[in-house]
């Protein structure tokens, strides 16, 4: 049975804990769970921008909540990744405003230059694609992020010369 | 909620509700139906499935009836054209990623679903895209899944959340997305987890050993009491040609609610498990079957030429799960064949005490005690439905505190627990005491001075003490492991000291599903008679002749060693067993085959006093006989009065007549003290929870669980650093002449210098007492 | 009176009743020369039972026990619990033919078109017991007879 509901643990880096203190001292005492979005992100940005499970298990233990209550919110928002992302996250917004401003073309566009599906990774661990619910800025349709910028009214050209800029 | 009330109109109808009570639970009340999913009255509201939608006047859409709260003059329409409109829709989008699989699925002819749909599902589908599929799940050998079946209710969620104390299912990733499951492979690990069985409200979640075994409407439902712990869970069996094929809960607030352990639930798979079909008679070391006159008559005339010399060297022994009938009658038969050698209290080792060992208060009164003390209590595993009310009490804001010699891991927060070794429990009670003495401005009795002249309470105990003292009501548990002690009495005087000076109640948790019964019986020797023998006499006395009833010498004693060599050194003994084993056949000279509870009418009285009677539910197995109808004939065929019954009705209206009222526990007067404080390593000999009877050590699905985990031996971390191993490795262990191999598990929560040694499957029989010096070796 | 008396003088009625025996005497004779001759048997005829498979060899029973809940005789016993493969399927498939009324109604309740009536009704048993029809002889009828029943139930799939 052990074999089963037991894996692998890990620590959390005194430079994290300490990141995710702040967040926590933002929330009343008994409501420690409140900093588990930052938690989340924290640790993220610290181990190459995706979460495995004992890092999850960690959050929890640190945070003193279920393991599984951890897992649903990392599921649940897609700006937490639980499996290796590339160098460079291009995000493409297909919801309705961008998908009728031509978000498709931009998806097929992408899956071509790097030879991935959605969702995937290139070989070379540079590029991942990711689809994504609305970002927020229908305004600026179709919207694509990349890492933490957003860029709006987007073609195949205009994502091509950011990308070459970011190389 | 107030029990102010306030007048709501629904459908055209007046009714009462309290305010501030969703407006479901008014309807309920009301008798007027309205469809729901994830709405649970013992559940926090979710609303989330949106089943139950109806229109209220001056409201522009509808709402949802399980999350909107009453409000005086509300008028409301259940079945107005919008809101079945409303709740149609709902139905569809629900139907959407439901398979049509009902005729293969275990749920259907009794499932939520599949009901509402008949009234509010359309006929055929509009929905023409691919249907979503769930990866099936792996959750245990209990709980079997089919999870593109769920519909997203959360109710799993919540029990595992709020009533289960451990959230092990979440619902993770979005959307059309949405799985409920434990993320990681994790099988369930609560003692309630069956429940969410019985909560799921379509086939997502079955019970696995009930697999494909049977259709809802082919059964019977036969009412009945749980058997395997003092709680008495009310049950419903359900029963397909005389054979139980599972047990669900029956809804009785005052004890179990709606729920059951999984104990309980799943244990029924062992009632035909190596049965003993036929009566038995060792014949030059043969076993011969015979027919039930003639092993009565053998029984009855051996017994009787017996007694007549050697009463005082005959002894008879019960398993504390026997009805209160067999219990009454056992002892009937014993004393007017003038034995006084009568004994229930098998997995003890203190005999001093002999009041009745119950609750002292309700069952329901746990979970509103503002401080409980536990003392060498599991109470998780040993009593999961105690342990329910406990853990609403520390939710409630009650103060729940632990002493034992395992920091054992509760589904709640504790405020305190204090670890120590066993033979220290009794001076950290002494400690508490002196505290409340002082706190309190009474005195400790002179026996508690004199037995620990100058004791130095530790930080724990003042804690403890404050508590309790403080606490407007509260309440000193002793645990079943607590009546095992070897200090039993001592402990029981302490805290009768203890609840004194606080003003609080004490209470024990016993063994076995009817202990107050068998002692309200005087299923036990009488303590005026001094030449009475109890259960720890006989096996150090040796007795001639011995009556073994209803329990398994090798798993259901408090030292199976003995025990088994005060039955190898008699000359006759009669068993009354349910099930064959090898050591019966070794010491036993007759066996005569009877019936667990599913099988006979009886009636056992729970931990907090209340008789619970039941009736068979299928007929007795092979050539078993109920037990009391078998002690009934024994009577009659010697010749004695008063064993006329002709139904157990009968036997039970004298046991009431012959019963006392059940008084709070007083002061024992047993002030000496048996475990010394300067012994080696300590064994702590907890029953594992699913080898308590021989009906659950049978149950094949209980045994795969990780609660069950038989064969091992948990050390504190310095301890199995001093010997020298670590988790996993296996290590030797000896107690007495015998030594077994067990693998070692390092558990922070274990007192230093002990060693938690389960009687279990595999440790039972081979090593001595649950309490006791034991020797480690790698 | 007289016409009474004339008709029965010249056996008139006798005369009627002989003119409807020749007629049938010299016309095309009804008689099927059972068993060397057989009548014909509609596609819905209820006969015998038996178990389908599907065309891959799997069995179609899942154990769903909606037959034995509606057969009104009560002459259905099924037990199951899940094969190696965890589906469902049944362990014991009995139908006592001697409880049997041939209304049908399994077959009408059967979800996967598993529970069948051939159309044989010529069977006979010589020793107590053998009216039991069980697992392994319903599915050897079905597939002895899978062709005709195939061809039965596309016949009947257009009234459906």
């Amino acid at each position: 049975m052990d074999s089963v509901n037991s894996h692998e643990k890990i620590e959390l880096s005194p430079s994290v804990c300490e990141e995710i203190d702040q967040w926590v001292a933002k929330y009343p005492v008994d409501q420690k769970q409140s900093a588990v979005m930052s938690a989340l992100r924290i640790v993220q940005d610290d181990h190459d921008g995706w979460l495995t499970t004992p890092h999850m298990d960690a959050i929890a233990d640190y945070l003193e909540m279920p393991a599984i209550a951890v897992y649903e919110v990392a599921s649940f928002y897609s700006m937490y990744e639980l499996k290796p992302v590339g160098k460079v996250k291009v995000c493409i917004c297909t919801n309705i405003s961008c998908m009728l401003n031509g978000s498709d073309q931009l998806v097929r566009h992408l899956e071509e230059k790097y030879s991935i599906k959605l969702g995937e990774m290139t070989e070379d661990g540079q590029y991942s694609l990711k689809e994504v619910e609305c970002l927020g800025a229908c305004g600026g349709a179709p919207v694509v992020q990349i890492d933490r910028q957003y860029y709006e009214n987007i073609t195949p050209e205009i994502i091509d010369s950011i990308l070459d800029k970011l190389d | 909620m107030s029990d102010e009330m306030v007048t709501i109109q629904v459908d055209g109808k007046s009714i009462q509700a309290a305010k501030g009570s969703m407006l479901i639970e008014a309807t309920d009340n009301a008798g007027i139906k309205i469809p729901r999913f994830c709405y649970h009255e013992k559940l926090s509201v979710a609303a989330n499935c949106r089943m139950c939608l109806v229109e209220v006047d001056k409201v522009p859409k509808p709402l949802p009836a399980c999350a909107t709260p009453v409000m005086d003059g509300m008028v409301v329409h259940t079945k107005s054209p919008r809101a079945i409109t409303a709740q149609k829709g709902t139905m569809e989008f629900l139907l959407i990623n439901h398979p049509l699989d009902c005729p293969i699925c275990d749920q259907g002819g009794e499932c939520e679903l599949q009901d509402v749909s008949l009234g509010y599902g359309g006929f055929d589908s509009r929905y023409v895209e691919t249907k979503r599929v769930v990866k099936q799940k792996d959750l245990g050998s209990l709980v079997a899944t089919d999870m593109t079946r769920c519909i997203h209710c959360t109710r799993c969620v919540r029990f595992g959340d709020e009533i289960a104390g451990s959230r092990e299912l979440g619902a993770t990733s979005r959307g059309e997305h949405t799985e409920i499951g434990t993320y990681i492979q994790k099988h369930l690990d609560s003692e309630l987890s069956g429940n969410v069985i019985d909560i799921c409200p379509v086939g997502a979640l079955t019970s696995k050993p009930f697999r494909y075994n049977a259709r809802a409407w082919e059964m019977s439902q036969k009412e009945t009491i749980a058997s395997h712990d003092c709680v008495g869970s009310n049950l419903s069996l359900h029963v397909r040609r005389n054979e139980v094929l599972r047990a669900v809960p029956k809804n009785n607030d005052a004890v179990n609610e709606c729920w059951i352990s999984d104990r309980d639930r799943f244990s029924y798979e062992g009632l035909t498990q190596s049965r003993l079909q036929e009566p038995m008679i060792k014949q030059d070391d043969k076993w011969v079957a015979v027919s039930w006159d003639e092993a009565l008559e053998f029984v009855a005339s051996e017994l009787l030429s017996r007694t007549k010399n050697d009463a005082a060297a005959t002894g008879m022994l019960m398993s504390p799960s026997s009805t209160i009938e067999e219990g009454f009658l056992l002892q009937k038969l014993a004393r007017a064949l003038g034995v006084e050698n009568v004994d229930y209290r098998l997995r003890q080792s203190d005999f001093s005490e002999t009041q009745t060992p119950w609750l002292g208060q309700s069952i329901a009164d746990l979970s509103v005690n503002n401080a409980t003390l536990l003392i060498e209590s599991n109470v998780r595993v040993d009593q999961p439905m105690l342990c329910h009310r406990v853990r609403q009490s520390a939710l409630g804001g009650g103060e729940v505190m632990s002493l034992s010699s395992v920091g054992y891991q509760m589904n709640f927060s504790m405020h305190e627990s204090c670890v120590v070794a066993p033979q220290r429990i009794t001076e950290e009670l002494a400690g508490i005491a002196k505290v409340l003495s002082n706190l309190s401005e009474g005195s400790v009795c002179d026996e508690l001075v004199s037995l620990y002249p100058g004791i130095e309470p530790s930080p724990s105990a003042i804690k403890i003490a404050k508590s309790l003292f403080d606490g407007a009501t509260s309440a000193v548990l002793l645990g079943s492991m607590a009546t095992s002690h070897p200090d039993y009495g001592l402990i029981q005087s302490l805290s009768v000291e203890i609840a004194r000076l606080a003003g609080a109640n004490v209470g024990v948790i016993s063994h076995g599903a009817n202990s107050v019964g068998l002692n309200l019986m005087n299923m036990l020797p009488k303590k005026e008679l001094a030449s009475a023998k109890s259960f720890g006499d006989m096996q150090s006395e040796g007795m001639k002749n011995v009556v073994v009833y209803n329990f398994e010498p090798v798993y259901d004693t408090y030292d199976a060693q003995t025990c088994l060599a005060m039955l190898r050194s008699a000359e006759f003994v009669v068993e009354f067993a349910m099930f064959e084993n090898d050591a019966q056949k070794d010491y036993a000279n007759v066996l005569l085959p009877i019936t667990p509870n599913t099988e006979t009418s009886g009636t056992f009285v729970n931990c907090e006093g209340v008789w619970q009677s039941f009736t068979g539910a299928v007929k007795p197995f092979a050539n078993s006989r109920p037990g009391w109808k078998v002690l009934r004939v024994l009577g009659n065929l010697h010749n004695l009065e008063g064993f006329d019954y002709m139904d157990s009705s009968e036997v039970l209206a004298e046991c009431k007549a012959h019963a006392s009222e059940l008084a709070g526990i007083s002061a024992s007067g047993q002030w000496q003290r048996q475990l010394d404080s300067s012994a080696g390593v300590a064994r702590i000999g907890s029953v594992s929870p699913y080898a308590v009877d021989s009906v659950v050590r049978r149950a094949a699905a209980l045994q795969k669980t990780s609660l069950a985990e038989n064969g091992v031996v948990r050390l504190s971390p310095e301890l199995a650093s001093s010997l020298g191993v670590q988790s996993g490795q296996r290590v030797n262990i000896s107690q007495g002449d015998e030594t077994i191999e067990l693998s070692v598990v390092t558990d922070h929560s274990v007192a230093q210098d002990s060693a938690v040694v389960p009687s279990d499957v595999v440790v039972s029989g081979v090593l001595g007492s649950l309490y006791g010096e034991i020797a480690l070796q790698k | 009176m007289i016409k009474q008396y004339l008709g029965s003088l010249f056996l008139i009625e006798l005369l009627k009743g002989l003119k409807l025996t020749g007629k049938y005497f010299f016309a095309k004779k009804f008689t099927i020369m059972y068993p060397e001759e057989k009548t014909p048997i509609s596609n819905r005829f209820r006969g015998r039972h038996a178990l389908r498979r599907y065309p891959n060899g799997e069995e179609r029973c899942i154990a769903c026990k909606l037959c034995e809940a509606v057969c009104p005789a009560l002459a259905i016993t099924i037990e199951a619990e899940p094969r190696d493969d965890g589906t469902r399927r049944t362990t014991k498939y009995e139908i006592d033919l001697f409880k049997c009324i041939f209304c049908g109604f399994c077959e009408e309740s059967c979800p996967v078109d598993s529970i069948v009536e051939t159309n044989i009704f010529e069977y006979h048993y010589e020793q107590r017991g053998e009216q039991i029809m069980d697992k392994t002889k319903l599915l050897q009828f079905g597939d002895d007879y899978e062709a005709q029943l195939a061809q039965d139930r596309t016949l009947d799939a257009q009234y459906r």
